[in-house]
C-alpha cells in the first residue's frame, strides 16, 4: 500500500468518500424513478417521513414565526415605525426562503437521523450483505423510497410550515404590535417566481436529506458505537447540506430571476 | 466452481501487514470443504471475498466462471443470487416475518429473471424448507421473538431456500449448545445429500467438521498452512497444523 | 372516540415523564455545578471533545449562513435602494437570530447527537453500571462536566461564527450585490451595540444547556443495543430542535 504522508491519504479519502456519495445519489434517483417497489413499503416510507415530522414542523415553523415576525417589527418600529408591509413581505420571505429553508432543517434532523439509525443498524447487524446475497441492489432497495418518500414530503411539509408560520407570525404581530390581521395577512408581494424558488428549494432539500444521510448509514461501521456515529454524521452533514443549498439556490435567485 | 489466485488483502489495522497474503485455492462442483483458523485470522472475510461482499487489494476471484473483481454489478449480483450464505450473527431482516425472510431469495430470483413471482409456489416451497428446519408453527412470527437457535435454523432456511449450487455457511455453530450444534450440522448434512451443492463452511469446531467435511483447508498468519483430508492434520508436519487438531496448549499458536 | 383521547392522554403523559426527566436533571447538575462538585479532567477533555472540532463545522456554517443574510437582506435594499443598510440588516439578524439558531442547530447535531451517542454507547456497553460499581456518581463525573463544557465551547463557537459571518457577509455583499466594505461597515457600526451582540450570546447558551440536557437525558435512557443508540440520537436531536425554537421565541420576547 502506498503509505505516502498524511496528506495523499486524506486526500483519497475525501476523493473516495465522494465517488461513494455521486454513485449512491445516482443508484438513488435511478431507483426511484424507475419504482419498481411494492406500493406497500412506499406508503409506508411516506408514514415514516410525513405524519411522524408533520406535528413537529407547524410547531417549530409556528414558533420561529413569531419570532421573526417580532423581530421585524421591533426593528421597523426603530427605523421607519410603519408596520404596514411588515405581514406582505414576510409573507414574501417566508415562501421563497424561510419556509422550505426551516422546515428543512428540521427535516435534516428528524428524517435524516431516522435513515441513517435505521439503515445503519441494518449494515451493523449484516443485514445489507443479506440483501446482496439475495440478488438485491441495497441502495436502490432502501434508499429509492426514503429518496422519493421526502422529496414529496419536503415539499408538503414545507407548504404547511409555511402556513403555520404565516397564522402563528399574524397572532404575533396581533398581540404585540397590534398589528390587524387583514393588514397582516396581504398575499399581494407574493410573485410567482417567489414560489418557484421556494418549491426548487424544497425540492434540493428532500433530495439532498435522504441522500446525505443515507451514505452515512451505509457507511456505518463498529457495532452500536458505529450506529451512534452515523446517526450524529447524518444530521451534521445533511443540515449543512441544507445550508449550503440554501445559499447556492438564493444566489442563483439573486443573480437570474430577482427573486431570492 | 471456485478459484482463488494469489488473493491479497489488507488488515484494518494499518500497523499490521496482510491479513491474507497471497490465498490461492481450488474448489471443485460438488466438494464439501472446511476452513479452520485461530481466532481473527481471516476466515470469514476469505468466504466474504468469494461471495463478493469484500474485495481483495490485489490476486484473482472466480466463482462459476464469473471473475467478481471485473463483472459488472449486475453480473455479479447474479452470480450472488445463485449463493447461499448463512450469515454467523444471522443477519435476519428484522422487519420481515420468518416466513418473509425465506421468501425473500425466491421472490428476488423471480424478479431478476424478470419472471412474474408465482405465490402458491413460492408458499409451498418456503413451508417445505420451513418443515425441513423443524420451525413451521413459527412462521408468522417476527425474528426478534425467537431463540437463538432457532433463528440460525431460519438463517439456514432462508440460504437453502433457493436450492442454491454453491453453499457458504459463515460458523454455523457459534455460540449454540452440543445438541442445537449437532441438529444444525444434521440439517447442514441433510441439505448435503439432497441437493449434493458444492459447500465451503467455516468453522472453528474441528469435533463437528470431522463428520461433515471431507476436506479441511487452515488459515493461519496469513497463509494456507494446510490443505486436505481432516484425518491427517494430526499427523501434518505443520507445528501449527498440528496443535490446532490436538487442541494442545503448548505449542507455536 | 375514547381511543382518540387515550392515545392523546398517554402521549401529554410520555411528554410530562420526559420534560420531568430533564428538570430533574437541570436541577441536579446545576447544583452539582454550582457546588464546584464536578470532574475537572472531563470537563477540559469536553471542552476540546466539543469546542475544537467543531470550529471547522461552524465556520463554514457561519460562512454560508452570513451569506445567505446577505441575500436575503440584499432583495429589500435593492427594492428600495437602500444600499447603506445592507450593512445594519445582515449583521443585526445574524448577531440576534440567525447566528444563534443555525449555530445552535448545527452543535445540536455535532456534539448534541455525539454526547447522546457517547453515552448511550457507554450504558448499552453497561460502563456506566461500572462506574457505579467503582462508587463513582455518573452524574458529577460524566454529565456536568460535559454540560458546562458545552455551554463554554457554545459561547466561544458562536463570537467566531459571528465574526465568520459578518466578514463572509461583507464579502459576498461585495461580490453579489457590490456592496464595498467601508459601506458595508459604516452602516453597522453606529446601529449596532453591544447588547444586540449580547442577546445572541444568551441565546446561544441557553441552547448550548438544552442541547446538554436532551442528550444526556436521552442517552442514559438507551435500551436496546445499536437500534437503541440510534433512536436515543434521534430522540435528542428532535428534542433539542423543538426546544430550541421554542426557547427562541420566548427569549426574543423578553430581551428585547
Amino acid at each position: 500500500m502506498n503509505r505516502a504522508g498524511a496528506k495523499t491519504r486524506w486526500g483519497h479519502f475525501f476523493w473516495a468518500a465522494a465517488r461513494q456519495l455521486a454513485e449512491i445519489a445516482r443508484l438513488t434517483v435511478l431507483g426511484a424513478v424507475r419504482s419498481r417497489r411494492p406500493k406497500g413499503e412506499l406508503v409506508r416510507q411516506f408514514y415514516q417521513v410525513g405524519n411522524r415530522s408533520f406535528l413537529f414542523v407547524l410547531v417549530t415553523l409556528g414558533f420561529t414565526g413569531m419570532v421573526l415576525v417580532f423581530q421585524s417589527c421591533l426593528q421597523l418600529s426603530q427605523v421607519t415605525g410603519d408596520l404596514s408591509q411588515v405581514g406582505s413581505e414576510f409573507i414574501k420571505y417566508l415562501v421563497h426562503e424561510f419556509g422550505p429553508s426551516l422546515t428543512a432543517m428540521m427535516l435534516a434532523t428528524r428524517v435524516g437521523a431516522g435513515i441513517a439509525a435505521e439503515v445503519g443498524s441494518m449494515v451493523v447487524t449484516e443485514q445489507v450483505d443479506a440483501l446482496q446475497m439475495c440478488g438485491v441492489e441495497p441502495v436502490e432497495y432502501l434508499l429509492a423510497p426514503r429518496f422519493f418518500a421526502t422529496l414529496v414530503m419536503a415539499v408538503v411539509l414545507s407548504v404547511f410550515g409555511t402556513l403555520s408560520a404565516i397564522l402563528l407570525g399574524g397572532f404575533a404581530a396581533h398581540q404585540t404590535f397590534h398589528v390587524p390581521y387583514a393588514v397582516f395577512l396581504d398575499f399581494d408581494k407574493v410573485r410567482l417566481v417567489d414560489v418557484f424558488t421556494g418549491f426548487v428549494k424544497a425540492l434540493a432539500y428532500g433530495a439532498a436529506i435522504p441522500i446525505v444521510s443515507g451514505f452515512c448509514g451505509l457507511r456505518t461501521s463498529g457495532g452500536s458505537e458505529g450506529v451512534g456515529w452515523a446517526t450524529t454524521r447524518a444530521v451534521v452533514f445533511s443540515s449543512f447540506a441544507v445550508i449550503v443549498l440554501d445559499f447556492l439556490i438564493s444566489a442563483l435567485a439573486l443573480l437570474t430571476w430577482q427573486a431570492a | 466452481m471456485v478459484v482463488l489466485s494469489e488473493v491479497r488483502k489488507l488488515h484494518l489495522d494499518p500497523t499490521k501487514p496482510w491479513v491474507l497474503d497471497g490465498i490461492s485455492l481450488r474448489i471443485k462442483e460438488g466438494e464439501t470443504c472446511g476452513l479452520c483458523g485461530p481466532g481473527a485470522s481471516g476466515k470469514s472475510l476469505l468466504l466474504k471475498i468469494i461471495c463478493g461482499l469484500v474485495f481483495p487489494e490485489s490476486g484473482h476471484v472466480e466463482v462459476r466462471g464469473t471473475d467478481l473483481l471485473r463483472a459488472s454489478a449486475a453480473a455479479r449480483r447474479k452470480v450472488q443470487s445463485e449463493m447461499g450464505y448463512l450469515f454467523q450473527n444471522n443477519a435476519l431482516f428484522d422487519s420481515a416475518t420468518v416466513f418473509e425472510n425465506i421468501a425473500f431469495p425466491l421472490r428476488q430470483r423471480a424478479r431478476l429473471a424478470r419472471t412474474n413471482v408465482d405465490e402458491h409456489e413460492i408458499r409451498e416451497r418456503v413451508e417445505e424448507t420451513l418443515r425441513g428446519v423443524e420451525l413451521l408453527p413459527h412462521a408468522q412470527k417476527m425474528p426478534s421473538q425467537l431463540s437463538g437457535g432457532q433463528r440460525k435454523r431460519v438463517a439456514l432456511a432462508r440460504a437453502v431456500v433457493a436450492r442454491p449450487p454453491l453453499l457458504l455457511y459463515d460458523e454455523p455453530s457459534a455460540g449454540l449448545d452440543p445438541v442445537t450444534t449437532a441438529r444444525i450440522y444434521d440439517l447442514l448434512a441433510r441439505e448435503k445429500a439432497h441437493t449434493g451443492a458444492t459447500t465451503l463452511i467455516v468453522s472453528s469446531d474441528l469435533a463437528a467438521l470431522r463428520a461433515f467435511a471431507p476436506r479441511v483447508l487452515m488459515l493461519y498468519d496469513g497463509k494456507l498452512c494446510y490443505d486436505g483430508p481432516q484425518e491427517d492434520m494430526e499427523q501434518s508436519d505443520n507445528a501449527v497444523v498440528r496443535q490446532f487438531a490436538r487442541g494442545d496448549i503448548e505449542g507455536p499458536l | 372516540m375514547s381511543r382518540v383521547l387515550a392515545s392523546i392522554g398517554s402521549a401529554v403523559l410520555a411528554l410530562c415523564r420526559e420534560i420531568g426527566g430533564m428538570v430533574l436533571l437541570l436541577g441536579y447538575t446545576v447544583a452539582l455545578a454550582l457546588l464546584g462538585r464536578f470532574d475537572r479532567r472531563e470537563f477540559v477533555r469536553s471542552l476540546y471533545k466539543m469546542g475544537v472540532v467543531s470550529v471547522p463545522i461552524v465556520a463554514m456554517t457561519a460562512l454560508f449562513t452570513g451569506g445567505t443574510m446577505v441575500i436575503q437582506s440584499g432583495i429589500f435594499v435593492q427594492r428600495y435602494q437602500a444600499y447603506g443598510l445592507l450593512g445594519w440588516g445582515t449583521v443585526y439578524a445574524v448577531l440576534r437570530e440567525v447566528g444563534p439558531i443555525l449555530i445552535g442547530l448545527m452543535f445540536s447535531g455535532r456534539v448534541g447527537a455525539n454526547n447522546a451517542a457517547d453515552l448511550g454507547t457507554m450504558v448499552v456497553t453497561d460502563q456506566v453500571d461500572g462506574l457505579r460499581a467503582l462508587s463513582i456518581q455518573p452524574i458529577p463525573f460524566l454529565i456536568v462536566p460535559r454540560v458546562l463544557a458545552m455551554v463554554a465551547a457554545m459561547f466561544c463557537l458562536l463570537i467566531l461564527g459571528d465574526a465568520v459571518a459578518i466578514v463572509g457577509g461583507m464579502a459576498f455583499g461585495k461580490l453579489l450585490l457590490g456592496v464595498d466594505f467601508a459601506s458595508f461597515w459604516a452602516s453597522c457600526a453606529d446601529a449596532i451595540k453591544l447588547w444586540d451582540l449580547t442577546v445572541g450570546l444568551i441565546k446561544g447558551c441557553v441552547f448550548a444547556l438544552l442541547i446538554a440536557i436532551t442528550s444526556a437525558h436521552y442517552g442514559l435512557q438507551v435500551q436496546g443495543g445499536a437500534v437503541g443508540v440510534g433512536r436515543a440520537v434521534n430522540d435528542a436531536v428532535v428534542a433539542a430542535a423543538l426546544l430550541i425554537m421554542i426557547s427562541d421565541d420566548l427569549l426574543t420576547m423578553v430581551l428585547r
